[in-house]
């Protein structure tokens, strides 16, 4: 932990801004498409065509979660600056490589009006049945492999970065296990470590997953359906995971500078953490619950890692994190307001997930909106507010600006109940099996659509919300930057 | 700097040119001609009219009403696929057993010009008895068509070589509705014994679809009824594996 708010000028700070600001930018996009979603839902758009629904679909999905984890990634990136040397250039290269891979992906939803959502599953994007053009797939796939190809290059980099000062089980934190403390091995470096190992198995899936594509595109033979699947959902299950942990990290390493009180690791969070590393291979099986011909131990396999997972990561940070703030001199302002709800929409969403990740329930929640409900959750009321926060922080300090406490307490009231009243539409339906995914309601889930407009309500509320946040934390930005670039 | 970035944009160009050429190829996994399915399981197919040898007066459901049925089409004057598929039936059907126990086998003609008595030679010529296991008969062209329809089997007249275009496959048929296409000309005898472990009550988790696969995860082993992994569940070790190996080496080579 570092023991002031701020922090050390460090090389990573104007390209940190120009990460935060990007994502902030993308941000109420996605939102608004999300809207836009959600408002065909409600029957206000019938007379658009249900292939746009899908186009945005896949645009919203993968552009939210692809900007939360370039966030998180430039979060812990910036904070780690504190203890190693990440590289400058690889981050640029990164941000290249993001830029270009969102262009492909604008391009193949929005002009090529490709909807095979965000994990792609096999053979969709091989079938468009004359819905998009070949190019769309092509450049779907190519956004995918300029994505992965920056994202590994960030990944390997930052566990070079650490490799530099820390030993491989220093960083593990292993010593902490054997009852020693020292090197002392901040959470956040043991954190970063556990999560750049396995995003990098992740994208290693990916690679994988491309080329068996690309093989089949020019080869002309099948690939096997349930490789595909394992294939896809190891990677996607664990980027999101990771981009949750990320998040995490950041928490870890700047709510002590709130509580007034130090988090530091200790045998049991070093267990935790650990124990992630192994069981976040597995826990993807639980999207395969329903393919029966996964043999059955796989499906044991998975549920257990599931359970399991919950355990370490989530339940060990949050006991962490309420005992860090219990009784502490804390003080409140936007960045420690919106960590702790961003750590208790983790809370939230873990259960919710947990609940789905059960066999028995996951027979009658699988594809329901209990699905989208779940993971947004723990997006936008979990990861998305602890980034929320680092980026407010990152221009706090330097900026000068005052924090009107009026006008914080609203913005979270605004973004709390416009967040959880959208999300609860989602619960509401899945709980009465109202199907994930559907364009337009059939008769059978009208329902559907009363929710839908419930939730545009809420969405409205919480983009009121984000659009004072975005004002409030977009000045204190770029306020910042100019007065760092004037320093230097 | 600069070149790299313009060979960086040329070598994503060529992939993405050749991405599509292999669309514009039509290089996706549909296997031409071949039937989906997915789009013909559980149909019902017509009660038609079916005319033997031996009884002119038949039909499909006094074949299938008290026994599952493969069902075939052919034509007693193709020159192509049907005799060797017929034989490799034949021999899969010997090899697998059950046959008038656990099903039976119907060979209908799908060409106007065939009559019964072309259908019994042509069983005759394959060295099949005509013992009421095993029925070739003929039917009207219309009603042909129907059942055609109902299984996704096709057929056009090539004028030029005199022949039909058609696939070889079979439908696995239980009172009327079709449990399982086994499609192609050779019939093995792993996806024989499955299909009548279907017809007779059975359940089959997975199977191949026509087409070539890469890798598959697993295996399913009818005789045994359990999966065995296959050269595609490696590849599930080796994200985890590099990543392992490859952390390992960054760690080893970053403190020297
Ligand atoms: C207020 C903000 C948001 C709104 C209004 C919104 C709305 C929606 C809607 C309506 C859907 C389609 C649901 C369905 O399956 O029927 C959806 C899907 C999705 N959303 Fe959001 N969303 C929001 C925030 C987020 C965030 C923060 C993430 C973070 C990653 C996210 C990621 C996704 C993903 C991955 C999908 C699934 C796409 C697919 O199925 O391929 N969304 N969203």
């Amino acid at each position: 932990m570092a023991d002031t708010l701020d922090s050390a000028p460090s090389p990573y700070r104007g390209l940190t801004f120009v990460w935060i600001l990007t994502v902030l930018a993308l941000f109420p996009i996605l939102v608004i498409l999300g809207f836009f979603l959600r408002a065909l839902q409600a029957d206000y758009m019938t007379k658009l065509r249900p292939e746009w629904f899908y186009a945005v679909m896949t645009l919203h999905g993968l552009g939210m979660v692809g900007t939360w984890y370039v966030g998180s990634m430039a979060g812990v990136s910036y904070l780690l600056s504190r203890y190693v040397k990440p590289s400058v250039v690889i981050s640029r290269i990164a941000f290249g490589a993001t830029l270009l891979g969102v262009v492909l992906l604008l391009a193949c939803t929005l002009i090529g009006r490709l909807g095979v959502g965000w994990y792609f599953l096999y053979p969709l994007p091989l079938h468009s049945k004359g819905v998009w053009p070949a190019w769309a797939t092509a450049a779907f796939l190519g956004s995918l492999g300029v994505f992965g190809v920056g994202w590994t290059i960030w990944s390997l980099d930052l566990l070079r970065a650490i490799a530099q000062r820390y030993s491989f089980s220093a960083a593990m934190a292993w010593h902490y296990l054997r009852g020693k403390q020292n090197p002392e091995v901040p959470p956040l470096v043991l954190i970063v470590t556990v999560s750049m190992v396995s995003s990098l198995a992740g994208f290693v899936a990916a690679v994988v997953l491309l080329v068996l594509y690309v093989l089949e595109l020019l080869g002309g033979f099948n690939n096997d359906a349930l490789l595909m699947k394992n294939l896809t959902f190891f990677f996607g299950h664990v980027l999101v995971n990771i981009t949750m942990y990320l998040g995490v990290a950041v928490v870890y390493e700047l709510l002590p500078a709130y509580a007034g009180r130090p988090w530091k690791t200790n045998k049991i969070m070093a267990l935790a953490w650990n124990t992630v590393l192994f069981l976040v291979m597995f826990a993807y099986l639980h999207h395969l619950y329903m393919d029966f011909a996964q043999p059955q131990w796989l499906q044991y396999l998975g549920q257990i890692s599931s359970y399991l997972i919950s355990v370490p990561a989530a339940v060990v940070s949050i006991f962490g994190a309420l005992l860090l703030v219990y009784r502490s001199r804390m003080r409140w302002n936007l960045v420690s307001l919106l960590m702790c709800f961003g750590v208790m929409g983790w809370a939230i969403g873990g259960v919710a997930a947990v609940i789905d990740s059960t066999v028995a329930v996951n027979l009658r929640f699988h594809n329901t909106l209990w699905v989208p409900a779940h993971f947004h959750t723990y997006y936008l009321m979990g990861v998305v507010l602890m980034i929320l926060a680092f980026a407010y922080y990152l221009g706090e300090q330097g900026s000068g600006i005052a924090e009107r406490q009026g006008l914080t307490k609203l913005i979270v009231a605004l973004i709390v109940l416009g967040g959880y009243g959208f999300l609860m539409m989602f619960y509401y339906g899945g709980a009465h099996s109202v199907p994930r995914r559907y364009a337009h309601y059939p008769e059978e889930v009208s329902q559907g659509i009363g929710q839908a407009r419930v939730a545009l309500v809420f969405i409205s509320l919480l983009l009121v919300g984000l659009a004072l946040y975005l004002w409030e934390t977009a000045r204190r930005c770029f306020k910042a930057l100019s007065a760092s670039s004037a320093s230097s | 700097m600069r070149w790299s970035l313009d060979s960086f944009c040329r070598t994503v160009t060529l992939l993405l040119a050749l991405v599509a050429r292999g669309f514009a190829q039509g290089g996706t996994s549909d296997a031409v001609g071949l039937p989906d399915e997915a789009r013909y399981l559980n149909n019902a197919l017509p009660d038609i009219r079916v005319q033997t040898i031996e009884r002119p007066d038949l039909r499909l459901s006094d074949l299938w009403g008290d026994q599952p049925v493969l069902l075939t089409m052919v034509f007693a004057r193709c020159a192509g696929i049907c005799s060797p598929f017929l034989r490799s039936l034949k021999s899969t059907v010997d090899r697998v057993g059950g046959l008038g126990l656990d099903y039976r086998v119907v060979v209908l003609s799908f060409d106007p010009k065939d009559s019964p008595a072309d259908m019994a030679s042509l069983a005759r010529h394959l060295g099949i008895p005509s013992d009421g296991n095993w029925v070739f008969g003929t039917s009207e062209p219309a009603q042909v068509q129907r059942v055609a329809a109902g299984m996704g089997f096709w057929f056009t007249w090539n004028a030029e070589r005199e022949q039909f275009d058609h696939p070889a496959m079979i439908a696995g048929v239980r009172h009327g509705q079709i449990l399982r296409l086994l499609i192609g000309g050779t019939v093995a005898p792993v996806r024989l014994r499955e299909v009548v472990d279907e017809l007779n009550g059975g359940f089959v988790k997975a199977y191949p679809l026509p087409g070539k696969a890469l890798f598959r995860c697993f295996q399913y082993d009818p005789a045994t009824q359990k999966y065995r992994p296959d050269w595609g569940f490696l590849l599930l070790f080796l994200p985890g594996s590099v990543a392992l190996f490859g952390t390992f080496w960054i760690f080893r080579t970053a403190r020297r």
